[in-house]
């Protein structure tokens, strides 16, 4: 079996010149190339790759620019394409391998460059007698990090490549050093650290933290998200930084709605309309999106006749995301906006006074998250037991709406209680969730669809246009209906009895 | 995988160089090549500067004791990797002749490659015989090169009676003209002639130079070690036409 390749660290007095002095002691080499590298390192904002285990990389040198996908622990090259840009999107890349590999990882997110460094590479072909390369080292000589090797085995030459690998440390003192090191160490150097952020919520909260402080310690967080992804929203760069910004607003306003009667009353009021806006303001665009990214299924759900006519559908979205995103844009950078977020910003970072005011502030945050997450799992018991086939839409919207409160609470919350149990009490909720979710987006998508038509009818699109997009709204209004049958089962399945018990268990009122 | 054989009855017609400068090109366009030296000579393996010796000889390897996988070596160039000769290839026929079935059992041997190699080349030894056979039931193009002589054009005639007798209808021959001297009146004549007359002669033309000859000396493909001339252009020019059929 083929050896992989192995990874070495100099020690930081060994430059590349003392190296091969040494191993020309006991090697016969060739220097096959030498020259001037930078590296970058390229992730998603949220460090997709990094997550999935692997490291995306373009070196650039008067001889070649190429973009590498490695694994990171093993340093195995999972995919290369020699480009002198690197795409944003992996839909944008010409070599399908290389699309192939990055898109179950990145989805619709964008590629971005983290970090970049100057080095000099060496090919280094270690020869035998007849002058035919039986290994090859790449020598990575960095400024501010300590250098490095990578010894290539090559097929056939198994021996040449553990001699090798000997020598290097017995001889030469280097020692192992796994692949992914260098990219982590350029990050400490910049005062970064990989995976620094992730959609989702880790707050950990004290139970028996006073309520207020701890809801203040939310919105903390939840401002911190909005402020993240700010900048990303209003460049456009993908549709994920308006997506987390968004959850962000509705987390804050979920708060600000059931955290009831710890913050005073008209922090609450003042606050939660700059947040309704901010929703209101956001959610065209964040609509489009979802209608661009769904754009290939709607396209595939087509028959095969009809594909290419819903063409003129891509275009007129993506119109109309473009002025949405404008205004998005304008509205992001007004004044305004920033007199309210930075009002928020200081009322978060008063100090709570010693004497609670509010009802509820004075509790634990333990006790009022048992009291939130009891009342509105009840509502939600409640709502869903009034559902039955004829109930019109509305009622399933209104459910879906308990359902996400109850949702985010438990994601507040969910420090105070047992990891396992909490888990499978939100994984179950998901499940139910998805359910509603799926029914009020086919139905928003197939009004929407329909709304399109009519706009794009005054605009002459061909009239097969016309005829995919009714067939498409037929497979909407078919799915959503779909949806709408698989009610029942799914809430059935949310209030087994067992679920239930663990409802009642977790979040019964206990002192902390 | 594509199976490509370079293939001539007759030898010195410039096999060899075709399937490593071939090899060579494949691999730059990043397919995974393998050329398998099946001469005893060892002339690829040379070039190659790999030594023409394998791990138990042809019996050994005809026998399926060891995979082709863990004889394989890989060569200086990216994605081509080399099938060692060994001077026990010149009983090749011998030992084929005791196993059943022996013209399936270069086919058999090279399928577990389907996965790692995109083009593999079979460096043929001169003679038609049953190691022959076997080379045309594991290829799908056989690529044999001529000298426009009329001795090498009876040899191809041979080639396609041999090929239309035993009924190799899954094969391609793909006959070009190598070793082309345009000084010698009689070659360009051949080629002239004969292109009209045998529509499925390739129309690159691999010329007689003094540069394909340096092979041997530098031990290495022709675009390793120069880089642009006639010879590298006309191999190009073979390479793109071949991909045809594929």
């Amino acid at each position: 079996m083929m050896e992989r390749p192995l990874y070495f660290e100099f020690p930081s007095n060994l430059t590349v010149k003392k190296f091969l002095n040494k191993l020309g002691k006991s090697q016969d080499f060739e220097i096959f190339n030498q020259q001037y590298t930078i590296k970058t390192f390229y992730d998603s904002f949220d460090w997709r790759l990094y997550g999935a285990g692997i490291n995306c990389e373009l070196r650039q040198s008067k001889l070649c620019s190429e973009l590498l996908l490695t694994n990171n622990k093993t340093g195995q090259l999972v995919a290369r394409v020699e480009t002198e840009d690197v795409p944003q999107f992996y839909q944008q890349f010409t070599d399908i391998t290389f699309a192939q590999q990055l898109a179950p990882h990145l989805e619709m997110r964008a590629l971005l460059s983290v970090c970049s460094l100057p080095l000099e590479t060496y090919q280094v072909n270690i020869l035998n007698k007849d002058q035919k390369t039986i290994l090859r080292l790449r020598i990575d000589e960095y400024e501010l990090l300590n250098n490095r090797i990578e010894i290539c085995p090559l097929k056939g030459y198994e021996k040449a490549h553990k001699n090798i690998a000997h020598f290097l440390q017995e001889k030469i003192d280097l020692s192992a050093a796994p692949y992914s090191t260098v990219l982590n160490e350029v990050l400490k150097q910049q005062g970064k650290r990989p995976q620094d952020y992730c959609s989702k919520l880790v707050i950990n909260l004290k139970p028996d933290m006073r309520a207020d402080k701890a809801c203040k310690l939310i919105y903390k967080q939840l401002l911190q998200a909005i402020e993240i992804n700010e900048v990303g929203t209003i460049a456009n760069i993908d549709s994920e930084f308006l997506h987390d910004f968004r959850v962000a607003i509705r987390r804050t306003r979920a708060g600000l709605s059931q955290f009831k009667n710890t913050l005073t009353e008209e922090a609450v009021t003042t606050h939660a309309s700059f947040f309704a806006w901010l929703g209101k303001i956001t959610g065209k665009t964040r609509d489009l999106d979802v209608y661009l990214l769904s754009y290939p299924q709607y396209k595939a759900l087509l028959p095969l006749t009809l594909q290419n006519d819903i063409a003129p559908l891509y275009d007129f979205l993506v119109q109309k995301q473009t002025e949405a995103q404008k205004e998005l844009a304008e509205q992001l950078s007004s004044y305004e906006y920033r007199r309210q977020l930075v009002a928020w910003k200081e009322y978060l970072h008063e100090k709570l006074p010693s004497e609670t005011l509010e009802a509820n502030a004075g509790l634990s945050i333990y006790q009022l998250a048992n009291i939130r997450i009891k009342k509105v799992y009840q509502m939600v018991l409640k709502e869903g037991a009034l559902i039955d086939k004829d109930s019109p839409a509305e009622a399933l919207h209104d459910l879906r709406k308990t359902c996400k409160k109850l949702r985010y609470l438990m994601e507040f919350f969910q420090s105070l209680y047992p990891e396992k149990e909490i888990k499978q009490l939100i994984k179950s909720l998901k499940g139910f969730q998805a359910i509603l979710g799926d029914f009020q987006d086919y139905e928003v998508q197939e009004l929407s669809i329909k709304e399109f038509s009519t706009e794009m009818m005054q605009n002459h699109v061909p009239a097969n246009t016309l005829l995919a997009m009714g067939v498409l709204v037929q497979y909407l209004d078919s799915m959503k209906c779909n949806a709408r049958e698989q009610f029942s089962e799914q809430f059935a399945l949310f209030i087994e009895p067992q679920n239930r018990a663990m409802f009642k268990q977790l979040f019964s009122v206990k002192e902390a | 995988m594509t199976i490509i054989a370079t293939y001539n009855i007759k030898g010195g017609v410039g096999k060899t160089s075709t399937a490593v400068n071939l090899a060579f090109l494949a691999a730059q366009e990043n397919y995974k090549t393998l050329i398998w030296d099946l001469d005893p000579q060892g002339a690829s393996s040379y070039y190659f500067r790999v030594k023409p010796k394998i791990k138990g000889g042809s019996k050994a390897l005809i026998a399926g004791e060891r995979e082709l996988d863990g004889l394989i070596k890989a060569t200086d160039f990216d994605n081509l990797d080399l099938l060692p000769a060994d001077f026990s290839f010149r009983n090749l026929d011998l030992v084929l002749d005791e196993r059943k079935k022996p013209t399936q059992r270069l086919k058999k041997l090279l399928a577990p490659l389907a996965e790692e190699y995109d083009f593999i080349f079979l460096d043929c030894p001169p003679n038609i015989s049953l190691l022959s056979e076997a080379i045309f039931e594991a290829s799908q193009l056989l690529l044999s090169p001529i000298i426009p002589t009329t001795l090498s054009l009876r040899t191809l005639e041979q080639l396609k009676k041999h090929i239309k007798d035993n009924k190799l209808k899954k094969i391609q021959l793909l006959p070009f003209f190598s070793m082309a001297d345009r000084r010698k009146k009689m070659h360009r004549e051949i080629i002239e002639t004969l292109a009209l007359q045998h529509p499925d002669i390739l129309n690159s033309v691999i010329p007689y130079a003094s540069d394909i000859e340096r092979m041997g000396l530098e031990r290495m493909p022709l675009a390793g070690y120069i880089g642009k001339s006639r010879s590298t252009e006309a191999y190009k020019s073979l390479w793109q036409e071949v991909k045809m059929f594929v």
